[in-house]
């Protein structure tokens, strides 16, 4: 702490000319041999300021380079096979249809009664939708220490698995499994053990009516977007029990802060909706995409997103809300690992840990279909003539696009002090989500 | 089957709601206070009140219940996790819950006969429509009454800081 005024600092360059010029380096340290000269980034004959090395003889012809052109042929080659691999399935609906007419006559020809071929089918459905969440913590945790290795340029996990390290997240997996459960002396023990199920049981819950494609939902709610929020916000008494139930003053605090900022930012979150609302006329997430079909002039799609204004606010203000809910790091003060040593689950370890992450991701990726769902048309093609990729295709692609949107707001932007995520919230984001909805109702009277 | 939900989700409510006055510890009592919720709020989707059910949900366990469980964290004291919280007016308040409950057993007698008997249907639509249309002037009185609560909130929690001390 107190040496911290020792590294000689490189404002003699602030007004440098613009070639770079080997800046004279003061002597600060005889004793240390001499670093190679610093080599600083310049855009447009001018020095972009505080920055150090990077290889820029590398990155002026990327394309020389053999494996940034193999990564390239890869990366192409995939999105190509899922598109086509789309377009050979066809849509998922008339394929589950198939299904529950099979099981239907299977249940009629042992002389059951029907309700068991419909007992079947929930539990088809459930076991699905639990599924989708179970791979979602594999991929999402995978793809998170990609993208975060990148922007920090390293790499990340490389070895396990062979591709890019793959396997990292299983390998993972089986460690916490066996790792040793730990409960603290001074902890609730009932309190403690149920936490993480209370964190996690909602967000599986709350996927039942999220539409993956056309007509391609557990359950097609009337009420759909009111159950999602209403479920969503259920998890918050878990990370409570767990911060209270830990027997510790950093979980507790933890918890606090998540109660008080997860009950504020739901507000702006359901309020940012309601304009989508109105414009589709119904809480069914079916329908809203629905509202959403066609294209103005035949090429821009009728995307609530291009709505003029009333749109891009709504997506704005959801987005930071949604982020704000998953407690992801613009707004991470209730685990805050350099103030709380990570908050509510600090005391806890093993399996038990890692449904937190399980719930966390789940939550990333619900706030991801909804996103979708709401203002990325769902499951329309972006261009008319791309209508023959099935609309399932489309969903994913747009919810794993504003999943790397998550990713890349965690990882660019710091941390929010407590109080001004409090303002930011309750002057900022609250009135201009009401002003919001003024502009909608504007819209519908008079357009 | 629905008879076995509404019974179970009403057993759950009313065992949760117990624990809620004889529990010791404070925080175990705001617990079950949100788990009683949360089976009430089940009990309207066993009926077919689908909005009623996401309503119960997002206010009652989502608000509510974690900001009662806020409050008792954190003025929460050491006594408050193991003395008995029943207090010492159990009577009156029994006698109250019972004059309550007779009251409302004559008022469900009236509209017994009322009943509807078919099948309930998705009714966000129609709800809205009542809401805004039909019962405007209620709804409007409602949120006036809350207002008026917020703003008394405000009033009395407010700390006013020109003041010297």
């Amino acid at each position: 702490m107190t040496a911290s005024g020792s590294e000689p600092s490189q404002t003699p360059l602030a007004s440098a000319a613009p070639a770079p010029k080997p800046a004279a380096k003061p002597a600060a340290k005889p004793a240390a041999k001499p670093l190679p000269e610093p080599v600083f980034n310049q855009r447009a004959g001018r020095l972009i300021r505080d920055t150090r090395y990077w290889p820029t003889e590398l990155w002026k012809d990327p394309w020389a380079s053999q494996s940034y052109r193999r990564g390239a042929a890869w990366l192409a080659g995939i999105i190509l096979g899922i598109f086509a691999t789309g377009w050979a399935v066809g849509e998922l609906a008339p394929w589950g249809d198939r299904i529950y007419e099979a099981i239907v006559s299977f249940v009629s020809a042992r002389g059951w009664p029907a309700v068991v071929g419909e007992a079947i089918w929930i539990v088809i459905k459930a076991l699905i939708v639990l599924h989708v969440i179970l791979i979602n913590g594999l991929w999402a945790i995978w793809w998170e220490r990609k993208i975060s290795a990148h922007i920090q340029s390293r790499v990340g996990p490389t070895y396990a698995g062979g591709f890019h390290g793959w396997a990292q997240t299983i390998l993972d997996g089986i460690k916490l499994l066996l790792k040793e459960d730990v409960t603290p002396t001074a902890a609730d023990k009932w309190v403690h053990a149920l936490a993480p199920a209370i964190v996690v049981v909602p967000v599986i819950i709350a996927f039942a009516p999220v539409s993956f494609g056309v007509e391609l939902s557990a359950a097609n709610l009337d009420v759909g977007v009111l159950y999602i929020f209403a479920l969503a916000g259920i998890s918050v008494i878990g990370i409570v029990m767990a911060g209270w139930a830990s027997g510790n003053k950093y979980s507790l605090l933890g918890g606090l802060r998540a109660s008080a900022q997860l009950v504020s930012y739901e507000l702006p979150r359901a309020f940012s909706v309601v304009p989508v609302l109105m414009f589709a006329g119904s809480l069914n997430l079916q329908i809203i995409a629905q509202a959403q079909s066609g294209y103005w002039w035949g090429v821009v799609p009728r995307w609530f997103l291009f709505y003029p204004v009333v749109g891009q606010v709504a997506f704005a203000i959801f987005l930071i809300a949604s982020i704000a809910e998953t407690n992801r790091t613009p707004f991470d003060i209730p685990e805050a690992e350099s103030e709380l040593v990570s908050g509510f689950h600090t005391e806890y370890s093993g399996m038990k840990w890692s449904i937190f992450f399980l719930a966390e991701y789940g939550y990333v990726l619900l706030a991801s279909f909804l996103l979708a769902a709401f203002f990325l048309g769902g499951g329309a093609a972006p261009l008319p003539w791309l209508s023959a990729i099935p609309s399932w295709i489309w969903m994913l692609s747009k919810a794993l696009f504003m999943m790397f949107v998550f990713l890349w707001v965690r990882w660019t932007f710091p941390r929010f002090r407590a109080d001004q995520l409090m303002d930011f919230n309750w002057k900022f984001l609250l009135p201009w989500s009401f002003a919001n909805i003024a502009l909608a109702g504007a819209y519908l009277l008079w357009i | 089957m629905e008879s076995f939900s509404f019974y179970s989700m009403s057993a759950v409510a009313l065992v949760s709601a117990l624990l809620v006055v004889t529990l010791r510890n404070a925080v175990h009592s705001a617990l079950f206070l949100g788990l009683s919720l949360a089976a009430v709020g089940g009990l309207y989707a066993v009926l077919g009140a689908d909005f009623l059910f996401g309503g119960q949900i997002l206010v009652y366990v989502g608000g509510i219940a974690v900001l009662i469980m806020f409050v008792v964290m954190l003025l929460g004291r050491a006594s408050d996790l193991h003395l008995r919280q029943v207090n010492n007016q159990w009577m009156a308040a029994l006698l109250v819950c019972g004059i309550s409950f007779l009251g409302l057993w004559k008022v469900i007698g009236l509209f017994t006969a009322s009943k509807t008997q078919t099948p309930p249907r998705p009714t966000t639509h129609e709800l809205g429509r009542l809401m805004l249309a039909e019962y405007a002037v209620p709804f409007e009185l409602i949120s006036l009454v809350l207002l008026a609560a917020l703003l008394g909130a405000i009033f009395f929690s407010h700390i006013d800081k020109k003041e010297p001390s």
